[in-house]
C-alpha cells in the first residue's frame, strides 16, 4: 500500500476530457443530455408549429417525418437517458457509500460513446437529411427503398455507438452496486433510488442486446444489401418490430423506474417519514421489470398475431397495472401523516404522481386489445406515452434536479424561480397532451404532416402549441435559475434539506473527490437517518483512516470513441458514389473503416499493454484539506 | 482470504484447497462428451434424428460441466450470476419463441 504514485493532473478542459470520477462524469452527462434535450425540444415546438392550424405549410412532409423521427429518437437515446446517467452517476456511488462506481474507466468509456453516438445521429441534419421512418424505424419505411437518404444509416449507426454507452453503463451499474456496497449494506438496506437503478441496469443488460442485433440487421438490409426486413426476398418486417419492440417495451420502464426511485427518495425526505411499505415497493420494482419484458407485443396488436397472442399480451399489460398501483399508493401512504415541506423538489414529485396515473390508464385502456384497433395511431397513442414519459420521467428527472443540485453542485436551486418553473411546466404539459387524448378519439391520425380544417381539430390544435410553448418557457426558466445559482458561491452544508435520509448526505456538498474519508458503517434502511436519531451528527466509521486507491484519469476512451465515430461514418458510406475519385476510393474499399476501427483497437491495445495502478490519496493529504466524511 | 458479509462483520475464511481432483474429472468427462458426439457422426450410419437428439443432450451436458466446473457456477456465492444467466435464457428464449411462433407457423 505504501507505494504512492505521483499522478498527472489535468486542468481546464483537459481534465473534462480525461477524467474518471463518477461526480464529474455526472456533470458531463448532464450537460450532454440536456444539450441533446433542447434541441428535441426544439423539434418539439417546430412539430407543434407546423400543426397550430390545419393544411399548414410551415415545414414539408418530409421535414415533418424527419422532425418527428428525430424528435422521438433524440429525446429519448440522447435527452432524458443521459440525464438519468447523469444523476445515477452522481447520486449512486454515494448512496451506497463507495468511492467510485467499479470501472471508472468503462463510466468514462460509456460517457464518450454516447455523446459520439449522438453526435453521429445529429450530423444527419447537415449531411443529406435526417432519419424520416419514425422513431421506431420500421421496415419497410425505414428500407433503402422508401429512405433514400442516409438519415436511417446514420440512426442505425449512430444509435449502434450511443447504444454501447448504455449497456457499458448499465453493466458498471450493476457490478457496482452488486460489489461495492458499504460495510452493513444488505440489498435490502439499499435506499429506493439504488433499487430502482439496479433493476434499470439489469434491464438494459437484457434489453439493449436486442436493439444492437436488430440495428446490426438493418444497416446490413441497407448497406450491404441483406434482407432481413425485404418480403420480396423472403425476409419479414414483422420481425423488426419484434425485436424493435422486444427492446423497445423494457426501455420504456428503463426510462420509468429510474424516476419511481427519485420519487420514493424525495416523498420520504420531504414527508420526514420512512417510505411507507419498502419491502413492497422493491417487489413490485422487480415485478414491473419481470413482466416488463413479456409484454412487447402489444404495441404490434394490428399486426396480425391472432387472437390468442393479443388476449395473452393484453392481460400480461394489464397485469403491470398491480405492482405500479402498490407503487402509488405507497407514495400517498408515505406523504399521510407526514410533515410535508412543499419546496420544487417535492412539488414535481406531487405534481407526478397524479400525472403518472393518469398515463397509466391510458394505457391500461391502449392494452385491451380490442380497443386499441381503434386508438392505434392517433393522437390518443401520443397522449398517452407523453403522459408517461413527460407526466412520469421528465417531472421525475426535474424533481431529481432540484432535489440533488446542492450534493451535485454546492448550491441550492432558487426556490422562487423553482417554482414558477414547476407551475409553468406543469400546465403547459396538460394543456398540451390533455387534449390529444380527444383529438386521438375524434379521429387524428399521428405521423401525418397536416389535417384538413373543420374536422373539429382546430382550436384543440391550438391550445396544444400554446402548451408546447408554455413548457419551453418552464424548461428556460429552469436554465436562468441554474445560471443565476451560478454565480452565488459553492459549498453549502452537508444536508442542506436538513432531512437527508441516505448517505449522500452525510459528507461534504460537492463531496471531495474521494467521497468518503472512512467507509461507513450502515445499521439500517435510511442510514444516515438512523444515525441522526441514535444522536450522531456523522456517520460511525467501518475502517481506519488510511491512504485511499484511486483510478488514474485517462485520454484513452475519449480517442476510442472517436474511433467508432470515424468508422460509423466510413461504414455508412461504403457504397456512396462522391462524384470524387480520391474520396471514392477511401471511402468504398472500407478505409475509413479501417482508420477508424484502427484508432478505436489500438487505444484498446495500449490500455491493456500499460499496466495502470492508479494512485493513492494519503491521509496526512485528506487532513489537510480538513475534510470531514 | 476475507469476506465482507452484509452485516458488517469481516470474516477470515481459510482457504481450503479442492485440489486438481474434481477438475481432472471435469476435464476427463468434457472430452468424453465431445468424443461421443464426434464418434456417432463419423461413425455414419446411425439414425439422423437419433444423432440431431443425441447431440443436442451432449451439447447441454457440456454446457453443464462448463459452466458448474470450469466458470464456478457450483460453488459458494455465485447466486447472482446464476440468476443473471437464468434471466438472460428467459429473455432469449422468448425472442425466439415470438420469431418463430407468432411470425412463422
Amino acid at each position: 500500500m505504501a507505494h504512492a504514485h505521483s499522478v498527472k493532473r489535468h486542468k481546464g478542459l483537459m481534465d473534462w476530457l480525461t477524467t474518471v470520477d463518477h461526480k464529474k462524469i455526472a456533470i458531463l452527462y448532464l450537460v450532454a443530455g440536456g444539450f441533446f434535450f433542447g434541441i428535441g425540444g426544439i423539434e418539439a415546438l417546430l412539430i407543434r408549429v407546423q400543426l397550430w392550424k390545419p393544411m399548414s405549410t410551415f415545414v414539408t412532409a418530409q421535414q415533418f417525418n424527419e422532425l418527428i423521427t428525430m424528435h422521438g429518437t433524440t429525446m429519448i437515446f440522447l435527452g432524458v437517458m443521459p440525464i438519468i446517467f447523469a444523476i445515477m452517476n452522481a447520486v449512486i456511488p454515494l448512496q451506497i457509500g463507495a468511492r467510485d462506481v467499479a470501472f471508472p474507466f468503462l463510466n468514462s468509456l460509456g460517457f464518450w460513446t454516447f455523446l459520439f453516438g449522438g453526435l453521429l445521429l445529429n450530423l444527419s441534419w447537415f449531411m443529406g437529411g435526417a432519419p424520416d421512418g419514425g422513431w421506431t424505424a420500421y421496415a419497410p419505411l425505414s428500407s433503402t427503398t422508401y429512405s433514400t437518404t442516409h438519415g436511417v444509416d446514420f440512426y442505425t449507426i449512430g444509435l449502434q455507438i450511443a447504444g454501447l454507452g448504455t449497456l457499458i453503463g448499465g453493466i458498471n451499474f450493476l457490478a457496482t452496486i452488486i460489489t461495492m456496497r458499504a460495510p452493513g449494506m444488505s440489498f435490502m438496506r439499499m435506499p429506493m433510488f439504488t433499487w430502482t437503478t439496479f433493476v434499470t441496469s439489469a434491464m438494459i443488460l437484457f434489453a439493449f442486446p436486442a436493439i444492437t442485433v436488430g440495428l446490426v440487421l438493418l444497416s446490413f438490409d441497407r448497406i450491404l444489401g441483406a434482407n432481413f426486413f425485404n418480403v420480396e426476398l423472403g425476409g419479414n418486417p414483422v420481425l423488426w418490430q419484434h425485436i424493435f419492440w422486444i427492446f423497445g417495451h423494457p426501455e420504456v420502464y428503463i426510462l420509468i423506474l429510474p424516476a419511481f426511485g427519485i420519487i420514493s427518495e424525495v416523498v420520504s425526505t420531504f414527508s420526514r417519514k420512512r417510505l411507507f411499505g419498502y419491502s413492497s415497493m422493491v417487489f413490485a420494482t422487480i415485478l414491473i421489470a419481470f413482466l416488463g419484458f413479456m409484454v412487447w407485443a402489444h404495441h404490434m396488436f394490428t399486426t396480425g398475431m391472432g387472437p390468442v397472442a393479443n388476449a395473452l399480451f393484453a392481460i400480461a399489460t394489464m397485469l403491470i397495472a398491480v405492482p405500479t398501483g402498490i407503487k402509488i399508493f405507497n407514495w400517498l401512504f408515505t406523504m399521510w401523516g407526514g410533515q410535508i415541506t412543499f419546496n420544487t423538489a417535492n412539488l414535481f414529485a406531487a405534481g407526478f404522481i397524479p400525472t403518472f396515473v393518469m398515463g397509466g390508464v391510458t394505457g391500461v385502456m391502449l392494452g385491451a386489445a380490442p380497443a386499441d384497433y381503434q386508438f392505434h395511431d392517433t393522437y390518443f397513442v401520443v397522449a398517452h406515452f407523453h403522459y408517461v414519459i413527460v407526466g412520469g420521467l421528465v417531472l421525475g428527472l426535474f424533481s431529481g434536479l432540484h432535489y440533488w443540485w446542492p450534493k451535485m453542485f454546492g448550491r441550492v436551486l432558487n426556490e422562487t424561480l423553482g417554482k414558477i418553473e414547476f407551475w409553468t411546466f406543469i400546465i403547459g404539459f396538460h394543456l398540451t397532451f390533455f387534449l390529444q387524448h380527444f383529438l386521438g378519439l375524434i379521429g387524428m391520425q399521428r405521423r401525418v404532416y397536416t389535417y384538413l380544417p373543420n374536422q373539429g381539430f382546430d382550436m384543440m390544435n391550438v391550445l396544444s402549441t400554446i402548451g408546447a410553448f408554455l413548457m419551453g418557457v418552464g424548461v428556460i426558466i429552469f436554465l436562468i435559475n441554474i445560471a443565476i445559482t451560478a454565480r452565488k458561491p459553492s459549498g453549502v452544508e452537508n444536508d442542506p434539506w436538513g432531512d437527508g435520509r441516505t448517505l449522500e448526505w452525510a459528507i461534504p456538498s460537492p463531496p471531495p473527490e474521494y467521497n468518503f474519508k472512512q467507509l461507513p458503517l450502515v445499521r439500517g434502511l435510511d442510514a444516515y437517518w438512523k444515525e441522526k436519531m441514535a444522536g450522531n451528527t456523522e456517520m460511525t466509521p467501518a475502517e481506519p483512516v488510511g491512504p485511499i486507491h484511486m483510478p488514474s484519469p485517462t485520454i484513452i476512451p475519449f480517442v476510442m470513441s472517436v474511433g467508432l465515430f470515424i468508422a460509423g461514418l466510413g461504414f455508412m458510406f461504403t457504397t456512396e458514389d462522391f462524384g470524387n475519385s480520391a474520396l471514392n476510393f477511401i471511402f468504398n474499399n472500407y478505409i475509413v473503416v479501417i482508420l477508424g476501427l484502427g484508432i478505436t483497437f489500438g487505444s484498446m491495445i495500449v490500455h491493456s499493454i500499460n499496466d495502470d495502478e492508479g494512485w493513492h490519496i494519503e491521509p496526512e493529504e485528506i487532513d489537510g484539506k480538513g475534510v470531514e466524511a | 482470504m476475507t469476506d465482507h458479509h452484509n452485516d458488517g462483520s469481516v470474516v477470515r475464511h481459510r482457504h481450503r484447497h479442492e485440489g486438481p481432483r474434481k477438475h481432472v474429472i471435469a476435464f476427463i468427462f468434457s472430452i468424453v462428451l465431445t468424443a461421443i458426439a464426434f464418434a456417432t457422426v463419423a461413425a455414419g450410419g446411425v439414425n439422423t434424428a437419433f444423432t440431431v437428439i443425441l447431440l443436442l443432450v451432449m451439447a447441454v451436458l457440456q454446457v453443464l460441466v462448463q459452466l458448474g466446473y470450469w466458470m464456478h457456477l457450483k460453488d459458494k456465492g455465485h447466486m447472482i450470476p446464476i440468476v443473471f444467466m437464468a434471466g438472460g435464457f428467459f429473455v432469449a428464449g422468448l425472442c425466439i419463441i415470438a420469431a418463430l411462433y407468432w411470425m412463422w407457423w
